[in-house]
């Protein structure tokens, strides 16, 4: 049994609140933007591995905000010395959810990734300190478990059993990357900052 | 000169940056900086990160960037050649205007005075160039007389919108 990338992030856009940060990175990218638009997302892009590293000092300068962290799981791995970090600092804001789909490049080329299925991302955020760690694997398991963790205090840890999509294909060809693509998380930064009453 | 000449004392180091408005430090411990390291973490108005790669020091000093605190990074010259994709993204395209502080890791004794690029050692003498080549701003502290480029570093970070690095030659004095 496994969830869909689509089904994840809505379920995950209906548990945020008004004050809930997002910060998100490959699969969940487009898909959180489209269903929960606002100036609270930022975007860890191209930079594969960073959003837990914004996420956990967003977290610190924002502790009367939940902050939300939609990773992927070789992006999560490709930084996973990060972990270590968000037990060190135990923020109690944070929610940190990696979306397993056991692939690099999902729905391009659907690479395999490192570890391999047997991974146990749990076990290594367990043993870094997170408060709870959680592992779902279908729709109703997210449903009944994942709107508790916003209410309590962490930092917690979610893994979520992902289907992977369908990789490009002759027919249906590897877009451009378009150039907003590189100014894009600045972009969010500056408006976030904004909605936040940053001032710099 | 004396060796001792070339070693900044810490406190001035420290007071300097406070003065800058730095209220965290997002850091992978470095070698050249442990006096400087051992009177940010000690002073209570910091908040000190202790980061596993330099790329999460990064990261995580850009989310308390936006997040309103004032963030400075501490990483050793191979640190930061290890992490130069993250500071790409971070530093240039987001235009996060961190300043890092960055030690000459095995920077030999004969250097000192000398120009950085006439070092035998890589990863003393590429990196000034290597910031260069990524036009971030760099300012090379080689004795106390430097000090005021520090904070010409933040006001560059923040005029131009990118992160700015200042270079310590030697290790800071434990005064």
């Amino acid at each position: 049994m496994s969830i869909h990338t689509l089904e994840a992030c809505f379920v995950i856009s209906k548990m945020r609140r008004d004050n809930t940060i997002i910060v998100h990175t490959m699969s969940a990218m487009p898909l959180i933007s489209a269903l929960t638009p606002s100036p609270l997302n930022i975007a860890s892009v191209p930079l594969m591995g960073g959003a837990s590293g914004i996420g956990l000092g967003l977290a610190i300068a924002q502790p009367d905000r939940k902050v939300v962290v939609l990773d992927g799981d070789a992006s999560l791995l490709m930084e996973l010395g990060g972990m270590a970090q968000i037990g060190d600092q135990a923020p109690a804001n944070l929610i940190h959810i990696v979306f397993n789909n056991g692939t690099q490049f999902q729905g391009i080329a659907n690479l395999d990734r490192p570890g391999g299925a047997n991974f146990d991302f749990c076990a290594v955020a367990k043993a870094s300190g997170y408060a709870t760690t959680n592992r779902f694997t279908s729709v109703p398991e997210l449903v009944a478990g994942g709107p508790d963790l916003i209410g309590s205090a962490g930092p917690h840890f979610v893994e979520l059993e992902v289907s992977a999509a369908p990789k490009f294909t002759r027919e249906s060809p590897q877009p451009e990357m378009p150039a907003m693509q590189f100014g894009r998380m600045g972009a969010e930064a500056r408006a976030m900052m904004e909605a936040l009453g940053v001032s710099k | 000169m004396a060796i001792t000449d070339y070693a900044i004392p810490a406190s001035r180091l420290h007071r300097a940056f406070r003065d800058q408005g730095i209220d965290a430090v997002t850091t992978v411990p470095d070698l050249i900086q442990f006096a400087l390291h051992d009177a940010l973490k000690r002073d209570e108005g910091v908040k000190y990160i202790e980061c596993a790669a330099e790329n999460q020091a990064l990261t995580t000093a850009m989310g308390l960037y936006v997040g309103g605190m004032s963030p400075m990074v501490m990483m050793q010259n191979q640190g930061l050649l290890n992490c130069l994709n993250t500071l790409r993204s971070v530093g240039i395209d987001a235009q996060i205007p961190l300043v890092l502080c960055v030690g000459a890791f095995g920077r030999e004794f004969a250097n000192l005075g000398q120009p950085l690029a006439d070092s035998s050692r890589a990863c003393v003498s590429l990196v000034e160039p290597v910031m260069a080549a990524m036009e971030l701003p760099f300012f090379h502290l080689e004795t106390e007389a430097d000090l005021p480029k520090l904070e010409d570093a933040f006001d560059t970070a923040k005029t131009k919108q990118r992160a700015a690095i200042v270079h310590l030659g030697f290790y800071p004095s434990w005064t």
